[in-house]
């Protein structure tokens, strides 16, 4: 069976001013049709650029990128990206937002209202359609920006830390709202986030990569039954999982501390 | 569920800007009145002498005389006139210099210090020799006043164009824009509050520059008649033109606070949220 999604040696780097800076290293990755995968990993090891790279909204210096066994070279509408920080156009209502997409790719008008409807319902945003992005709560802005995603249509859904600015009930809601709506779509998603418990709740399968450069480091298959409800946190193998996870992810979080500490020191010198 | 109880709570309508609060709107009334009554009682009974300082009532008096006499109406419809084109001009050509450089980095960074230069100097003080130049008519207080507005309408339109929001974009690209659509559906709505503003500043700076470039030769507007009034010791009438230019003043800068809370309302949401 081919994969949903692949990445062969994937590899980034940026050139700051002579020096090289390797942000990705030689990511070999397959996600199944349908899986829910999570990246976890300390702050700079590469999440960001990954999901990135895979958009297609950057270039890889070498390696390739293939969905449903096509190459990926620039963003297409098989996959959504849903930003860290909202990015939602404050000029625009929630309708015209969340149907952005639709209106760049020039599809008939009159769909719109349609896929809004759906798309709100599915966030549990239903009757939003007119309201400014600055009349919400950061809870409903990025529920807005996942229903943006979710009208374009695509199979695979990238999502970069999109709870991380919420405070800590509201985001305990959208896990559990993610949850639902992954299930319901039955899209491909891959999730970078800082939340341990957020990873195992929501993920099949956890990615665990290194500090800089980013490699994967380690590779764990949750195995907890689904249907999931918020309850299964609580439960003794949910958190052997979480520890586990830790343990690997403590190591390359002390090491990229340990980085900025010899760059300080460098940048002092 | 959630959503229910979150449309009620958190969809409030946000606080808009201050001066819509009732209890500002009747301090600053008071604060009128006050003022008004101290310059008519120093006026009256302090100097005592009309010709350094003519009561309120006077001036008052003195703008009906002039309205009848049918000077007046002619220096304000010269004035602004000259007002009008001048203003449009700087707007149209000072917001198209604006696109162009925002999108001419190496053009940018040439003109850049001389914009700074240009908006930082008295360009009225150039006044007598646009004279000199153009005339005593009304080319050459267009030429001021366009000259006085148009540096922050391209300064800001460059700022507004060259800060978008690098999510916003990302955003766009992410859904296959092109970089037509990145420019008309993001880059230029995002630039539009600060343009706003921009035009704001400027209208402030382009009645500075009707008045004054009068001052320097004219045959008829406000500023010509401020200058007249003087010299024939009219302290009423001076008066008389020094408000109407504030009215006009404050007239076309809340308009254009207004356009921009239209436009722009998330810029003046309340800090709470
Ligand atoms: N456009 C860029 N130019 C230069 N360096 C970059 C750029 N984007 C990311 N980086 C660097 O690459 C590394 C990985 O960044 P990122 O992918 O944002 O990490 P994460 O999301 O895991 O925190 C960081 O050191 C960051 O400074
Ligand atoms: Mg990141």
């Amino acid at each position: 069976m081919v994969a949903k999604l692949s990445t062969r040696g994937l590899t980034k780097s940026f050139s700051k001013n002579q020096t090289e800076l390797v942000a990705l290293k030689d990511l070999t990755i397959d996600v199944q049709d349908g899986e829910f995968v999570s990246i976890v990993g300390a702050s700079g090891c590469g999440k960001t650029t990954f999901l990135r790279l895979i958009d297609g909204l950057t270039k890889p210096t070498s390696g390739s990128i293939e969905i449903d066994g096509r190459t990926i070279t620039k963003p297409g509408q098989d996959i959504a990206f849903v930003f860290q920080n909202d990015g939602l156009l404050p000029w625009r209502t929630v309708h015209r937002n969340t149907t952005f997409g639709p209106e760049l790719q020039g599809r008939p008008k009159s769909t719109f209202r349609k896929l809004t409807q759906d798309a709100l319902r599915l966030v549990g945003l239903n009757g939003f359609d007119e309201h400014y992005p600055h009349e919400l709560s950061g809870g409903m802005r990025q529920r807005v920006n996942i229903a943006r995603a979710l009208t374009v249509g695509a199979d695979v859904l990238l999502m970069d830390e999109p709870f991380a600015a919420l405070d800590s009930q509201t985001r305990e809601i959208m896990q559990g709202e993610l949850m639902r709506i992954s299930q319901q779509t039955k899209k491909t998603v891959l999730l970078v986030t800082h939340q341990i418990d957020e990873a195992v709740y929501l993920s099949d399968r956890v990615l665990i990569f290194t500090a800089r450069p980013g490699r994967l480091k380690e590779e764990i298959v949750i195995d907890l039954p689904r249907p999931r409800d918020l309850a299964v946190k609580r439960t003794p193998e949910f958190v052997r999982y979480t520890d586990r996870i830790w343990r690997a992810i403590e190591e390359e979080v002390r090491e990229s501390i340990g980085l900025e500490v010899q760059n300080l020191a460098r940048a002092k010198a | 569920m959630i959503t229910g109880l979150a449309k009620s709570k958190e969809a409030a309508p946000p606080t808009r800007i201050a001066f819509s609060v009732p209890p500002a709107l009747w301090r600053g009334a008071t604060a009128f009145l006050l003022a008004a009554v101290v310059w008519e009682v120093v006026a009256r009974y302090v100097i005592g002498n009309p010709l350094f300082l003519s009561p309120l009532s006077s001036v008052a008096v003195r703008t009906v005389e002039l309205w009848h006499e049918g000077e007046l109406q002619n220096h304000i419809w010269v004035s602004f006139v000259e007002f009008f084109w001048g203003f449009t001009l700087a707007s149209v050509v000072g917001i198209l210099i604006g696109i162009v450089l925002a999108e001419w980095r190496t053009l940018r960074q040439f003109c850049d210090p001389l914009l700074s230069m240009m908006y930082a100097t008295p360009i009225i003080a150039l006044g007598p020799l646009f004279i000199l130049w153009l005339g005593i008519g009304v080319i050459s207080k267009i030429a001021i006043i366009f000259l006085t507005a148009v540096f922050p309408i391209i300064i800001n339109t460059i700022a507004g164009l060259t800060t978008t929001e690098r999510t916003l974009i990302d955003v766009a690209r992410s859904l296959s824009a092109t970089p037509i659509q990145i420019y008309t559906k993001v880059r230029l709505p995002a630039a539009l509050p600060f343009i706003i503003a921009g035009l704001r500043l400027s209208v402030a700076r382009a009645l500075v520059g009707v008045v004054v470039a009068e001052l320097f030769g004219a045959r008829a507007g406000l500023g010509f008649m401020i200058v007249n009034s003087a010299q024939s010791f009219d302290t009423a009438a001076v008066f008389v033109g020094v408000f109407i230019l504030a009215v006009a003043g404050v007239v076309s800068v809340e308009l254009l606070k207004f356009l921009e809370m239209k436009l722009a309302p998330w810029r003046f949401q309340s800090e709470d949220n």
